[in-house]
């Protein structure tokens, strides 16, 4: 028994370890549940048992020889590249950017980070073009959810010059 | 017929000028989504979905169905010209679809799945329109018993029955149950692995988990995997017009699809994979030039697009009738009801006839208008196609964040996206099924109130999901589907 893959051992403890921390949660729900018999903590309690299971039942696959029917784990194998750390990060920076900046800097300016730094780990190497194509598009998305549809969105920093502007 | 009487009375409803023109708005958008390479019917609904918060539900439920068949529509222009399935169901289609393109003849082969489209859409929808009134009936009967069970049925078809893995299948659709336990339980207030955070208070929503893995975990994975490979795509060269022939070997492969497509989307079976394969291989074999299968045959391309468009009416059957999805793109679009606080099901049909009818008939006129986009427009779509993927991911996932975020305003559900995306991520790279995850969320809840429904009219006696024949007999349905194939493996080995 040689496990075929360490990232499947690893997701497959992964669902163990939510299986037992669902039922953990499960054990501080109340249970009293009227003319049913069963409160709000039964099916939390049937779910969790079932992670349990399943996450036993992958970790079993894992290691006897791997997840059956599983993709290689060879990227070639796959007719993809090796995995490309730079293009993950890039996308993960915009949208925690995306996150810092909408509260504050608002709308337009987090989604013009985004847009930039989402482009840029799909390998753009021409950030001025990306930030004007991410100024006009959200832009253009702004003006039509708060003048069209009425949904607020934050103008952030930008609230001054879009209120000169009208908008 | 009381049918007909229904239906004339919703294209009445269909045809007054807003709601026409939310239909025309919905294709239209849907085709232009769809065409996204990457970007399926199940993203682009659930994108879409923030933009119908200040809508009336009539005019906003008929433009998510014009958005749910445009997706599809422009998904079969993508999977030709670019060879890039935007989902599973299209696979069939690229088989022959692109091969046709790069033979020069990406016109027909487009053609085809247009015109095929259509008739498996309409055709599709007069059998909706037909069958829904009798299933109602039926499901009138119905007791929460019986709806538990059914739902039980619909969990185990589309996670363990279908699929490469039916523990990876399961593990998905138990994380959706998990999922959609958080919040408060609508039965007593109880509030449930929520950790104090408001936004979880309310419950995960689906746009950010479907949004989340469908969008950010595709993002993260083609950029990880994809993003240095270069792509080709084919050119929209020559006629549109199909010869002949290609009339002659089209539709008697459209109709055969229609048969096959929409008797498998009315059952759970996971929405349109099955039978688009299904009508790929029959066709196959009835072809009088089978050799040319391989190499951009026609019938391929013509049979699997039909099937596609029949099994997503024959969707809504159940979905409108019982409120049961039996795909993720459907679990997305009851997730529309749900935000203007409507539970599709037979009581709907009685309560809301304007708003169901009138979703009916925007279906014959939502065929229309797609066959229009998409034949003789079709130059504009082949357009978006060639927008540089940098760009286009970059503004897949503006629209996302921005439908996550118009939930409570709050960067809690932006976090709750990116962690969604790490999953959606790792469910593409280890082949886990998203589908019964999403089926999962929006189900589980509705599947727990049943259950505690029915015990409580029993009075806790659990034996009520066996005695009651209906129930029982979608019990007996379930565990013969899990049970058979292990029997049968069993006794053909010894």
């Amino acid at each position: 028994m040689k496990a075929r893959s360490p990232a499947e051992v690893a997701l497959s403890l992964g669902v163990l370890a939510l299986g037992i921390g669902v039922a953990a949660g499960t054990s501080m729900l109340p249970s009293e549940g009227g003319y049913a018999g069963i409160g709000p903590n039964f099916v939390p309690g049937v779910v969790g048992a079932g992670l349990v299971l399943l996450g036993g039942w992958l970790t079993y696959e894992a290691l006897a020889g791997g997840w059956r029917g599983a993709p290689p784990d060879d990227p070639a194998e796959r007719g993809e590249h090796a995995f490309h750390l730079p293009s993950f990060a890039w996308i993960s920076i915009g949208l925690f950017a995306h996150m810092a900046l909408i509260g504050t800097g608002g709308f337009v300016v987090a989604g013009v980070a985004l847009f930039a730094c989402v482009a840029r780990g799909f390998g753009s190497a021409r950030p001025v073009r990306d930030i004007a194509i991410a100024l006009v598009l959200s832009l253009s998305v702004f003006v039509f959810f708060v003048k069209l549809l009425n949904v607020g969105l934050p103008a952030g920093w930008l609230a001054p010059l879009l209120g000169a502007a009208g908008i | 017929m009381e049918a007909l009487d229904a239906l004339l009375h919703g294209f009445g409803i269909a045809l007054q000028p807003m709601n026409l023109l939310w239909g025309f708005i919905g294709v239209t958008l849907g085709t232009f989504i769809g065409v996204l390479p990457g970007v399926g019917p199940a993203l682009t609904v659930a994108m879409l979905l923030p933009l119908t918060v200040k809508l009336d539900p009539t005019g906003a439920l008929i433009m998510f169905a014009g958005i749910y068949y445009g997706a599809m529509f422009g998904g079969s222009t993508t999977t030709i010209l670019l060879n890039t399935p935007g989902e599973s169901a299209s696979i069939a289609t690229a088989l022959e679809g692109n091969k046709m393109a790069k033979a020069g003849r990406a016109g027909p082969a487009l053609a085809t799945s247009a015109i095929g489209s259509f008739v498996a859409g309409t055709i599709a929808t007069v059998l909706l329109t037909l069958v829904a009134p009798l299933v109602v009936d039926l499901a009138l009967k119905f007791g929460p018993a019986e709806y538990f069970s059914l739902m039980v049925f619909a969990f185990i078809t589309v996670s363990a029955v279908l699929g490469s893995s039916t523990v990876r299948g399961l593990t998905s659709l138990f994380l959706g149950l998990f999922l959609g336990i958080i919040g408060i339980d609508s039965q007593t207030g109880q509030a449930r692995f929520a950790f104090g955070v408001p936004e979880l208070l309310d419950g995960v929503d689906v746009v950010v988990l479907a949004v989340g893995l469908f969008a950010v975990g595709e993002a993260l994975y083609v950029a990880a995997y994809q993003s240095r490979l270069t792509e080709t795509m084919e050119r929209m060269s020559g006629s549109i017009m199909m010869s002949a022939e290609d009339w002659k070997r089209s539709w008697p492969a459209w109709l055969r699809a229609t048969a096959i497509g929409f008797p498998f989307g009315t059952i759970p079976a996971g929405g349109s994979e099955i039978p688009t394969f299904l009508s790929y291989a029959i066709e196959k074999k009835l072809s009088k030039h089978p050799e040319e299968f391989g190499n951009g045959a026609i019938e391929g391309v013509a049979g699997p697009e039909a099937a596609n468009n029949a099994a997503a009416t024959g969707v809504l059957v159940p979905l409108l009738t019982l409120g049961i999805p039996t795909s993720a793109t459907a679990a997305i679009l009851l997730g529309a009801f749900q935000n203007y606080g409507l539970q599709p099901g037979p009581l709907l049909f009685q309560s809301q006839t304007d708003l169901v009818w009138g979703l009916i008939a925007s279906l014959y006129i939502g065929n229309i208008i797609l066959l229009i986009l998409n034949l003789p427009l079709i130059g504009i779509w082949v357009k978006v196609l060639s927008i540089p993927r940098d760009l286009l991911y970059a503004g897949i996932l503006v629209f996302a964040t921005l439908g996550a975020y118009s939930l409570h305003q709050s960067w809690v559900d932006l976090l709750t996206l990116y962690v969604f995306g790490l999953l959606g991520f790792a469910m593409r790279r280890w082949d886990i099924p998203v589908g019964p995850a999403v089926i999962g969320l929006i189900l589980g809840p509705l599947a727990e109130t049943q259950f505690r429904r029915a015990l409580s009219i029993s009075q806790g006696d659990a034996t009520v999901f066996f005695t009651q024949p209906i129930s029982a007999t979608f019990l007996a349905i379930t565990a013969a589907l899990i049970v058979l194939p292990w029997v049968m493996r069993r006794f053909r080995r010894g």
